[in-house]
């Protein structure tokens, strides 16, 4: 056929509806997976950004030692934008009061990524500058203020320099994360820290390179830089792993969300051709009697196919370029970060999901077509051999699994839900089948709506079969992602809940914690442990000194020693958070001298259940066994212990306490009255970057909802079309009945009581298929707890077979109006 | 002597169904000349729309020829069917087959269209007007009478110049005084064109029409009184 006719056939079957349902699920598939990909694509763009906020810039060179020149050099031949800081604890003097604070000496460029906010009052809100602190001036928290009774304009001794308070530190980019970056930090110039002498071998030094710029550049530069043990290369996702977590899972979820889009919308496409073609069996077993080979007619439609799909292609793009902006704009005062650019890798994603969709999932059926045969315009009962299974599921199959390896980027992912639906199509479509069969037993004593619906379901089992895989697996594709995304969300808010503490506080004596606490409890919400503290270190394993058995059993090289010394504390009771992984936990009553090691802290100085260790407690030695094995949620944002004792171990040392607190940002100023009444308690701030873990945490759920309306669009789509697809066998079908006298009540009847059945048990296999794979999500995709979710399991069927019911019945409002005379002439 | 356009040797078609083999054609030999019409009549599953398709090369025969002109279409694949159709043959149906999708006048151009020639239009114009229906040349199908759908299908019929006309029961659908002005004009056309028309009809007025009856039965030729006497 020339390209004219397959042309000008193409209008005619869109301007007649013929092409109307695929050019539309094509469309659909074409513009979620542009619209998905185009926010997803400038969302993690924007997310990221946000999150190097977290290290003030894009990567950090970390040491105890001074960065060596020739990195600073490297970087900038890169075209990468470079600063300079250096973190030291140091006593800070002002007239006789004196003070811990935690030095940060930056230079003129910092910070490369985020703001310095700065104020000219304590504990104000501040506003946001460009500048640092000039050389000979400092910026100081606010806490230090009235801590140190100084203002605005007088000088503090810093080590051996006098300088100048110029400003209120309120928020750095990078302050949170460590918990031992200890005391109120005073800010200074880079360029005053040699006046200060305080830089000296053996300081606690922690000097940082902080990079910025291209992401190509910077990987470059991490491959050319030969860095020494004690250098590290810092990313977003190793310095904050919770961020990092965080934003792995909304990716893997947004991305699980666009290949459920293009698996709903590809089955759509599917469906629409396959009534396309069914459709046209006459058109082409005419078109063959008129002397139109069977290559001539593959050529044409498979043009036809093309043609059609570049419309749709088009206006996808155009249509989800639209959605996305649309998108943008309702969540622009939701969304605080700027969003860069799109790539064009959305467009092309968008572009070739068309494409493939047509390929894939439709051209099966329209190769079908030359195989009519000729002798069926004058046969009317010749049927047309079946479709090729071979070649409609395996080209499915491949088209699916190109697009969406191609799409997530994650051959995983994409292995495990098509693996979980092929089987969950083979165990439900034996299922569906036996009960189609038991159906028509129970029918027979049914009245005669239900009798004529469960005979219709009986004699199409095979179809019925088929819809039923179709639409469980469009409502189950839909409850995975519902399941997984409140999974995703509620593990997200739980790390870091409303009211999470945001104020550690420690160093507190024995006799000023019951002060300390019922001040806490007056003024702010009081968190909710208390753990004694006792520094301490290990020095004897078994029959071996600490240093021995490092040598001979621990690790090596430049990591953390055995005998270093850490915080211990002793507890009755596990703490939260804490999974006992081997061996058990004390009795509450036990007074033997017990011991529980991290598992990571275990497996690196080869300790096991059963050894005997010896503790260096001020000079006190202690003997204790270890009888447990925890592993811990570092994510959590409460503090952790490599090593706990049993009260019969530590309970009799001299101890200081620690504890929590929750604190209204409005609220800072009690930090003064506790400090001002306990000077010699330390109060660690990390409510900066629980808000900051918060604001990504909403930004990430608000994208996932949004995934998850889309998704649920190509959903409906492809009820719609699987209800069309079956359409002319029960117009046919109803036509009759209704011409042999029966009522329009009764074919009512008899639709609904056949989708109710098809919706509910549609609604079983969906139940089934979304907790299979939800469970295998959790566990290998998202390393989440699985769990049950037994209120689905009455909700799916009732759902399904509702809203089966209701958009059956609505699209075949015209098979029960249609009257019997024209449905007989149409056949 | 006038050459043959249409023979058959030995043709048999057998089906498998559940029920074991079903013999449908059972040996048939026959051979129609250049210009003649033919009716095959018979009664209902007697075979004579399957002989009708094989015939017409719309079916493969599952033994013996089948020859149409110089083409013997037992030994074409499908492709190969199809262009000797292309070329040779057209088509009246009981249901008329119009695609629905087309107007009446590109309905009437798609066989010239399929063959790739370029002056479709005016010639199906002028066979519209030939069937009378000048004035419905734009009007789809579904907004045409039974008996002008049927003229739409007979001007589409002839737009190929075809050497043999297939007509398979062309006044079953319409009522007697349609039926007898679309046969007229088949018969008009035909005589017109040259063409030699082999029918499958009921209809005994209509065979009695044409210059030779073929009566099937039992999926064999008979003599036409037995076929009559078993269809009546």
């Amino acid at each position: 056929m020339n390209i004219k006719l397959v042309a000008r056939m193409a209008w005619r079957d869109v301007r007649s509806g013929e092409m109307g349902l695929l050019l539309v699920a094509l469309l659909v598939a074409v513009g979620t997976v542009t619209s998905i990909s185009l926010f997803v694509d400038r969302l993690q763009s924007a997310l990221l950004e946000e999150s190097s906020n977290f290290l003030a810039a894009d990567r950090q060179i970390s040491s105890s030692r001074a960065i060596p020149e020739d990195f600073i050099v490297q970087a900038q031949q890169r075209g990468l934008n470079t600063a300079q800081t250096l973190v030291f604890p140091s006593m800070v003097f002002a007239g006789d009061l004196n003070q811990l604070v935690s030095v940060k000496a930056v230079d003129e460029t910092y910070p490369l990524r985020g703001e310095l906010i700065v104020g000219s009052e304590p504990f104000q809100r501040g506003a946001p500058t460009d500048a640092v602190p000039a050389p000979g001036t400092i910026w100081l928290d606010s806490r230090l203020f009235p801590a140190m009774n100084v203002a605005l304009g007088d000088s503090l001794e810093v080590g051996m320099a006098e300088l100048t308070i110029a400003k209120v530190l309120v928020a750095e980019p990078d302050r949170g994360g460590s918990f031992f970056d200890l005391g109120p930090r005073l800010l200074m110039n880079l360029q005053d820290v040699a006046a200060t002498e305080v830089v000296q071998p053996g300081s606690r030094l922690s000097y940082r390179l902080l990079l910025s710029g291209d992401e190509t550049e910077l990987e470059s530069l991490r491959e050319a830089l030969p860095l020494k043990p004690n250098f590290s290369w810092i990313s977003v996702r190793e310095s904050s792993p919770r961020i990092g977590r965080a934003l792995d899972r909304a990716e893997s979820f947004l991305l699980l969300g666009g290949l459920l889009g293009v698996l709903l919308a590809g089955i759509a496409v599917g469906l629409s051709a396959h009534r396309y073609a069914q459709r046209h069996f006459d058109h082409v077993g005419v078109l063959k009697t008129l002397g139109a080979t069977p290559a001539q007619i593959l050529r044409g439609f498979m043009s036809l196919l093309l043609l059609v799909g570049a419309i749709a292609i088009v206006m996808g793009l155009l249509a989800g370029s639209l959605l996305h902006i649309v998108i943008v704009q309702l969540l622009a005062s939701l969304i605080a970060v700027e969003l860069p650019m799109p790539t064009v890798r959305p467009f092309l994603l968008g572009g070739a999901t068309g494409l493939i969709c047509a390929l894939a999932f439709a051209m099966p059926a329209f190769v079908h077509l030359k195989n009519v045969e000729p002798m069926r315009v004058i046969r009317r009962d010749l049927g047309v051999a079946p479709l090729s299974r071979w070649l409609s599921y395996g080209a499915a199959a491949a088209g699916s699994l190109l697009l969406l390896v191609w799409y997530t980027k994650d051959l995983w992912l994409t292995l495990w839900t098509l693996l979980s639906i092929v089987s969950i199509c083979v165990i439900f479509g034996a299922l569906a089948w036996a009960l189609l069969k038991g159906g028509r037993v129970a029918g027979m004593q049914a009245k005669s709506g239900w009798r004529l619906a469960l005979a219709g379901l009986q004699r199409r089992r095979m179809e019925n079969t088929a819809q039923i895989l179709i639409f469980g697996v469009a409502i189950m594709l839909l409850l995975v992602l519902v399941l997984i995304r409140t999974a995703l969300i509620d593990e997200w808010r739980s790390q870091v809940p409303e009211d999470a503490a945001n104020h550690f506080v420690m160093n507190i004596a024995e006799d000023e914690v019951e002060g300390v606490r019922a001040l806490v409890r007056d003024q702010a919400t009081e968190g909710e442990f208390l753990f004694p503290m006792i520094r301490g270190r290990v020095s004897q394993v078994n029959d071996s000194s600490a240093k021995q058995w490092q040598e001979t059993v621990g690790r090596q090289g430049g990591g953390p020693r055995l005998t270093s010394e850490r915080s211990l504390t002793w507890s009755v009771l596990p703490p939260e958070n804490n999974a006992i992984i081997a061996g058990a936990w004390w009795s509450a009553d036990s007074t033997a001298a017990e011991v529980s090691l991290e598992q990571e802290y275990a497996e690196d100085f080869g300790l096991q259940l059963g050894d005997r260790l010896e503790f260096d407690v001020g000079g006190r030695r202690v003997w204790s066994t270890v009888t447990s094995i925890r592993s811990l949620e570092w994510e959590s944002m409460t503090p952790n212990f490599y090593i706990i004792l049993s009260p019969g171990a530590l309970s009799d040392f001299p101890a200081t306490y620690m504890t929590s607190f929750f604190l209204e940002p409005s609220e800072k100023v009690f930090l003064n009255t506790l400090l001002r009444k306990y000077p010699t308690i330390t109060v660690i701030e990390i409510d900066a970057l629980i808000a900051q873990v918060q604001k990504i945490v909403a930004q990430v759920s608000q994208a996932v909802e949004l995934v998850l309306a889309l998704v649920l669009l190509s959903g409906a789509l492809v009820l719609i079309a699987s209800i069309q697809a079956s359409r002319d066998t029960r117009m046919a079908e109803h036509g009759l009945i209704r011409a042999l006298g029966g009522t329009r009540a009764l074919i009512g009847g008899s639709l609904t009581a056949e989708f109710l059945v098809l919706g509910a048990f549609a609604g079983v296999v969906a139940v089934f298929g979304a907790e299979l794979v939800v469970a295998m999500l959790q566990l290998q995709v998202f390393e989440l707890q699985a769990e049950a979710h037994p209120w689905i399991w009455l909700l799916g069927p009732t759902a399904g077979a509702l809203i089966i019911t209701v958009v059956g019945l609505a699209g075949s409002r015209s098979l029960i109006d249609t009257p019997p005379m024209n449905v007989l002439r149409g056949l | 002597m006038s050459r043959t356009v249409v023979s058959a040797e030995g043709v048999e078609k057998i089906v498998q169904t559940s029920a074991g083999q079903l013999v449908i054609l059972d040996g048939i030999d026959l051979e129609i000349n250049e210009g003649e019409s033919v009716a095959i009549v018979g009664a209902s599953g007697s075979g004579k729309t399957t002989l009708l398709g094989i015939l017409a090369g719309l079916d493969t025969a599952s033994s013996g020829t089948v020859k149409l002109l110089d083409a013997n279409l037992t030994e074409l694949d499908e492709e190969a069917r199809a262009l000797t159709r292309g070329q040779h043959v057209g088509f009246v149906f009981q249901s008329f087959q119009l695609l629905a999708s087309l107007t009446a006048l590109e309905n009437v151009m798609l066989p010239v269209e399929l063959r790739g020639d370029t002056l479709a239009q005016s010639q199906a114009q002028e066979l519209l007007e030939k069937v009378g229906l000048a004035d419905r040349l734009d009007h789809y199908p579904r907004q045409l009478s039974g008996g002008e759908q049927q003229r739409v299908a007979i001007a589409r019929a002839f737009a190929s110049d075809p050497t043999v006309l297939f007509a398979d029961e062309p006044t079953g659908n319409l009522d007697t005084q349609t039926g007898e002005r679309i046969c007229q004009l088949l018969f008009d056309l035909n005589q017109e064109f040259g063409t030699t028309l082999i029918m499958v009809t009921h209809d005994l007025q209509l065979a009695a029409r044409c210059s030779r009856t073929i009566a099937i039965s039992g999926g064999q030729i008979v003599p036409s009184e037995q076929a009559t006497a078993s269809a009546l």
